[in-house]
């Protein structure tokens, strides 16, 4: 009885994901079936037309744009975020918990907000520019703002500290005895972090990896703001066929897509033998 | 989820609505949905308060469609003044969710210019009470351009390599491309279509940015030195930079009016009647121009307009570029076609 009882209590989590999750989603997926209204919305009438044209070579290339943009962005952010990981894992407590702040702190403030900043700051008339032009090395300012550079730059800052999170976890909770005794055998200390420190903490940089590859996936005001809007990734592209192109099924068609290919990133993550933890 | 929208927000809309049943007279409370800063509260919405006692609730939204969407939500409900483009009020009207205006309600309505009555989206002048009419326009720096801007066709000219934001807007690039081959902005024909995708991509190669809405910010930093916005947005440039200089493009102009309208179901139907036409009031039609920085629609307010304003080149298209302007209509399932077209572009 009182087993009975406790069961009900998780009841509002299944409310939650029944009505919130499941339901909307097979929304989603009715609509993709469906064809456009010519005035507005959508007409019930099925059709798999919609999943047919996302083999259109110019939607392809928008996944595949969307896919090295993010893998480039991942890879970049586990490059740089791995070493800062690492120091911080080797650091005294007071010091950790201040590097850990300095990567928290920026979360509380908008991604928006904060990418608008870059856009100042990268600006003609911008500090950096100002900078420059100062010191007598350029005469007219460098252009740095809506280029491919400030692309990656806006997603590298933005996923950095998702990839710094979980290598720090895996890196703390590692039993570094391990690399002693490497050590002691007579490893170099390149050799004893390929063959020790990096296997050891391979699920925390398959995380890093998806937790920045994922969501990056699905960003767009980045390349909006910091390329100048001259590029389409799959999140431009669903928002312009649902308000723009008013072809709501398309869009739903694209999103479809994009949790499939999502999916299958996740399943190939767990495949390797990772396990998605930030802390 | 639509639906399920549409259904909470109906259970809201009855519970409220039986709350107004008990009393005939309509409670003193005014619902607008716009864009945000686009009905100014101190020259518009205090006033109004303050001479009829009505409350105004003022909701906002980014894009025309997210307007249609949640006007479709609920059922043409819960808003009572909403003001919008031309075009998607053209759909709004096609899909049922206006009331018709009442003219006896509305005696202001001779102070507005017939220049901008019986247009394509209401032809009628049932449902629509035109706002603001805007143009966009070309700004240049003079400083980098060294040679004439006419207008379309110099866009593409080969020394404005990486230097010209535009709107980030499919209908008004692939728009201009049109016009320069002689064509209109909304035609549907695939095969001219295919030719203006071919010139469009040429154009790519000068594209600085692409940006729907804050293009002037580009071209104050000086980021781009060429640019094509809607009036108002020149307006805001040349209040940082004088010394950029503007073309009426010698291809014909694109036109636009955004206007105020009632839905179907509005709440509150004689408050929006009135605000309506307090709206076109005179010297209120030369508050709403001016403050908005665009076109007025009443001609009974031009009296009104301050020297600066009539002065200024941007908001004072002669008047013969007007009567050949397009408007840039809904084209139906083209509408497909512009965007893929558009897609292809950005990618290139």
């Amino acid at each position: 009885m009182k087993k009975d009882r406790r069961k009900w209590l998780c009841a509002p989590l299944y409310i939650w994901v029944t009505l919130f999750v499941a339901l909307p989603l097979v929304y989603v997926a009715g609509v993709s079936l469906c064809k456009r209204d010519a005035v507005w919305g959508v007409t019930p009438e099925f059709t798999l037309e919609n999943y047919r044209a996302l083999f259109n070579p110019s939607y392809l290339r928008v996944f595949a744009d969307s896919f090295r943009t993010s893998a480039v962005a991942a890879v970049i952010s586990l490059l740089v975020g791995y070493p800062f990981a690492y120091a911080m894992a080797k650091s005294s407590p007071a010091r950790r918990a201040a590097l850990m702040v300095l990567v928290i702190v920026p979360f509380w403030t908008s991604a928006l907000i904060r990418t608008y900043g870059w856009m100042l700051f990268l600006r003609a008339n911008g500090p950096v520019n100002s900078l420059l032009k100062s010191l007598g090395l350029i005469r007219r300012p460098l252009k740095l703002l809506y280029t491919p550079g400030a692309v990656y730059l806006g997603y590298v800052y933005t996923m950095m500290p998702f990839a710094i999170l979980p290598c720090f976890t895996a890196l703390e909770s590692m039993d570094w005895h391990a690399v002693e005794a490497a050590r002691d055998l007579g490893a170099r200390p390149a050799r004893a972090f390929f063959t020790v420190t990096l296997p050891l903490t391979m699920g925390g940089v398959m995380s890093a990896v998806t937790l920045t590859l994922v969501p990056s996936m699905g960003i767009f005001f980045i390349s909006d703001l910091l390329g100048g809007g001259k590029t389409v990734l799959i999140g431009n592209l669903i928002q312009n066929q649902i308000l723009t192109a008013r072809n709501t099924p398309m869009g739903a068609a694209l999103s479809m897509a994009m949790l499939a290919l999502t999916a299958l990133i996740l399943w190939i993550q767990r495949r390797t033998g990772g396990e998605t933890r930030i802390l | 989820m639509k639906k399920l929208l549409a259904l909470i927000l109906s259970v809201m809309l009855v519970v409220s609505a039986c709350g107004a049943c008990a009393s005939a007279e309509e409670e003193k409370v005014l619902n607008v949905f716009t864009w945000a800063l686009y009905f100014d509260y101190d020259t518009l919405l205090a006033p109004f308060t303050e001479e009829t006692g009505i409350k105004v609730n003022y909701d906002y939204f980014d894009s025309n469609e997210e307007m249609l969407m949640k006007l479709e939500a609920v059922d043409a409900g819960t808003y009572d003044v909403v003001l919008a483009s031309d075009y998607i009020l053209d759909i709004a009207r096609k899909e049922g969710l206006l009331l018709e205006l009442d003219k006896e309600k509305l005696p202001n309505w001779q102070n507005l210019n017939p220049a901008f009555l019986g247009q394509f989206y209401d032809p009628d002048d049932a449902y629509c009470m035109p706002y603001v009419a805007g143009t966009p326009l070309i700004i240049y720096d003079p400083e980098y351009v060294d040679f004439p801007i006419t207008g379309y066709e110099s866009l593409w000219d080969e020394r404005l390599e990486d230097s010209v934001v535009m709107m980030d807007d499919a209908r008004n690039v692939i728009g201009i491309t049109l016009k320069t081959m002689g064509e209109s902005f909304n035609t549907t024909d695939p095969e001219i279509l295919a030719k203006a995708e071919e010139k469009l991509m040429q154009l790519k190669k000068n594209i600085r940015a692409l940006d729907y809405n804050a293009p002037y910010a580009t071209m104050i930093s000086g980021e781009a030195i060429v640019g094509y916005m809607f009036n108002q947005q020149v307006l805001y440039t040349l209040q940082e930079r004088p010394e950029l200089e503007i073309v009426y493009p010698e291809e014909g102009l694109g036109f636009g009016i955004d206007c105020c309208v009632i839905p179907k179901n509005a709440p509150h139907p004689d408050n929006a009647h009135t605000f309506l036409n307090f709206l076109m009031r005179p010297e209120n039609g030369a508050a709403i121009a001016e403050a908005q920085l665009m076109l007025s629609c009443n001609q009974a307010a031009e009296p009104y307009l301050s020297e600066e304003f009539t002065q200024n080149p941007v908001l004072n298209v002669p008047s013969e570029l007007l009567e050949s302007a397009e408007f840039i209509q809904d084209v139906g399932d083209a509408q497909t076609l512009y965007m893929d077209i558009w897609t292809r572009f950005k990618q290139y």
